[in-house]
């Protein structure tokens, strides 16, 4: 186990360039979830943590020691790849074992480090059998046991599920969720799902464009959004957003938008006047019998809850409700947003005032 | 309905096409099982078929065969020694090339293909001078290399492209394992190219083995020379022994044959994996 720290990491293909200076400081034992849009340069981050892709400037360091001009085989870090990346002419004993018997490990200690492994991931029935004999769970799980065998010092998943079913990848979530929790290994996942990365992480660095936007615990991130990327990036359905005005007088705060007016927490002295974008989630707009009237578009009923897409003037809003819906199409409802959840982030840089 | 008026045209179509391909082998066939008086009779069945052909060709017992066992000896020896040297330069340097990537290997390449824009008949007597000047001249070497020279662009080339298909991530989990890239190369690398290396490997033998122009210039000693050459020599004399000859050239034609026949589910997927990219 080690703790991995990113030092002003630059990346750049020829002239693109594609990460701007990352500093990350991942703690030793931790599940770091690195998340963000394709593109963002997530998965570019990680391949140079495995030593796949060059340092353009700045430094990585595993466990205390920069490992800028280290081998990929010497930085003790095992990978999953998206596509798993099996030995397809090797059975999962074999795929599994590889990286022992390149070590030179005797036969002994490689059957007993894969024994360990397939007993860990229930991989014992298929340990004979060639990767295409196998589900995409089970390619998943030899891929992971590939990585456990090893007994890295850090664990790197690139978008691990992508390639699952969504009942699978929602399985799979929570056994290497468990995972971690058993072998309690320092773990790098990068994924553009949200809520993997909700669901998953001790921590999470939002990315957009080569850059950390937010670096936080999943709820802080969910509740005290940075700006409006991650605002918007974070949570399913997204957080509501409009332009405003903001007013703030005789100690009251709102926002003037879509023609009515939008309740907010109490915000900085001098901010009246402001252009801001009003920011809510779609669990905290309530129905009511009175408030902003809405125009209802669609009615989701999901059972345990109930979504509804939903217009007020020219704008379209998210909101979901415990329980049924007595409303369908073509309804007038009302709509009250909860003033203490409601986020403001100012019009021109997007951050949280 | 139409589907099978469809067959049944192609089917009339490929009767006749079949039949003209197959008539000049019938035809050896024909000559080979012919005593010599009734090679030329002309009928579609000798009136006294017969394996003596067979025999004498068995027991070198014409002059033309003194040297049968020796030369179908040298015809298998450069086959597969060019076969086999063929396939160690060809599958490192698509290596290089493709999953090494190693800087200016596509050139390298190209410049390698850009030899077959000269054909192979010009550069034979270049070949001749450059294996004079080795020494190399009447020793199976010299047509060794050579047609590993002929082969090698082309056999580069198409496992060039059947590498390029392999997934990059697998070299990346073997770099991640432990992997040097020569273990890279035998452990990964070799073992998931092995249709096409069957397919190119066969390729280079049976150029080899069907070489004759090079062979004659480059082999001139009756106990070096191929049975490719040899069997031109048939029609050197006046009176050419044309049983003979049509029954050693059935000779000559069944390796090929059996080499096709137990790679050709390799020879048809290996050959066209490389032509487009998917």
């Amino acid at each position: 186990m080690a703790a991995v720290s990113f030092h002003a990491v630059k990346k750049a293909f020829g002239k693109t360039r594609v990460l701007h200076g990352i500093s990350l400081d991942i703690a030793d034992g931790e599940f770091m979830v690195l998340v963000g849009p394709s593109g963002c340069g997530k998965s570019t981050l990680l391949r140079m943590l495995a030593g796949l892709e060059d340092i353009t400037a700045g430094s990585i360091a595993i466990d205390g020691r920069v490992v800028n001009d280290v081998e990929s085989k010497d930085r003790d870090i095992a990978m999953v790849f998206q596509s798993y990346a099996l030995y397809p002419h090797m059975t999962v004993r074999d795929n599994m074992g590889f990286s022992l018997k390149l070590r030179k490990e005797n036969r002994k200690r490689i059957d007993e480090g894969v024994a360990r492994a397939a007993q860990i991931l229930n991989l014992q029935p298929f340990l004979e059998r060639h990767p295409r004999e196998l589900s995409g769970g089970q390619r998943q799980r030899v891929a992971m046991g590939r990585a456990i065998v090893r007994d890295p010092k850090v664990f790197l998943f690139d978008e691990p599920l992508s390639n699952l079913d969504a009942k699978l990848r929602v399985a799979m979530r929570a056994e290497i969720k468990a995972l971690h929790q058993r072998l309690k290994t320092t773990t790098v996942y990068v994924t553009h799902d949200q809520v993997e990365a909700m669901t998953m992480a001790d921590r999470i660095a939002v990315m957009n464009d080569g850059r950390i936007e937010q670096l936080g615990e999943p709820l802080e991130l969910y509740d005290r959004p940075a700006n409006l990327f991650v605002a918007q990036f974070i949570g399913s359905p997204a957080m509501n957003v409009f332009d405003g005005l903001l007013r703030a007088s005789h100690g009251k705060t709102w926002v003037q938008g879509l023609g009515t007016q939008w309740p907010a927490a109490a915000v900085p002295a001098g901010s009246d006047g402001r252009k801001v974008k009003y920011g809510i989630r779609p669990e905290h707009l309530e129905l009511s019998g009175s408030g902003v009237a809405a125009e209802v578009l669609v009615v989701e009923p999901m059972g345990a809850e109930t979504e509804f897409l939903v217009r007020v003037q020219d704008q379209t809003f998210t909101l979901v409700t415990h329980g049924r819906a007595g409303n369908g199409p073509g309804d007038r409802i009302y709509l009250v947003p909860q003033a203490r959840h409601a986020h403001l982030f100012d019009a021109a840089s997007g951050d949280r005032l | 309905m139409r589907k099978s008026s469809k067959e049944a045209v192609l089917l009339l179509l490929a009767i006749p096409i079949l039949l003209w391909t197959l008539l000049p082998i019938y035809h050896i066939f024909l000559f080979s099982i012919s005593s010599k008086d009734s090679a030329f009779s002309g009928t579609l069945w000798p009136d006294k078929p017969t394996l003596r052909n067979f025999g004498t060709i068995a027991y070198q017992e014409h002059f033309y065969l003194h040297n049968f066992w020796v030369q179908i000896w040298n015809s298998l020896w450069i086959a597969v020694a060019a076969g086999v040297i063929t396939l160690v330069i060809a599958s490192c340097a698509a290596f290089a090339i493709s999953r090494l990537k190693v800087r200016g290997g596509r050139a390298v390449m190209n410049l390698a293909l850009f030899t077959y824009f000269i054909p192979a008949a010009f550069l034979a007597i270049p070949m001749y001078k450059a294996m004079g000047a080795y020494g190399l001249l009447n020793s199976r070497w010299s047509l060794v290399l050579a047609m590993v020279t002929l082969a090698a662009p082309y056999a580069i080339w198409v496992l060039k492209q059947a590498s390029d298909k392999l997934p990059f991530e697998l070299d990346e989990a073997a770099r991640i394992d432990g992997a040097t890239p020569p273990q890279l190369f035998r452990l990964v690398y070799l073992p998931l190219m092995a249709p096409s290396l069957v397919a190119i490997g066969t390729y280079a033998l049976l150029l080899a083995w069907n070489e004759y122009l090079y062979a004659y210039l480059l082999l001139s000693h009756e106990r070096t020379i191929t049975l490719a050459v040899a069997l031109g020599h048939f029609i050197a004399a006046d009176d050419s022994p044309w049983e003979l000859l049509m029954a050693t050239g059935l000779v000559f034609a069944l390796p090929p044959a059996a080499i096709y026949y137990a790679f050709r589910r390799y020879m048809v997927a290996g050959l066209t994996s490389g032509a487009v990219k998917a």
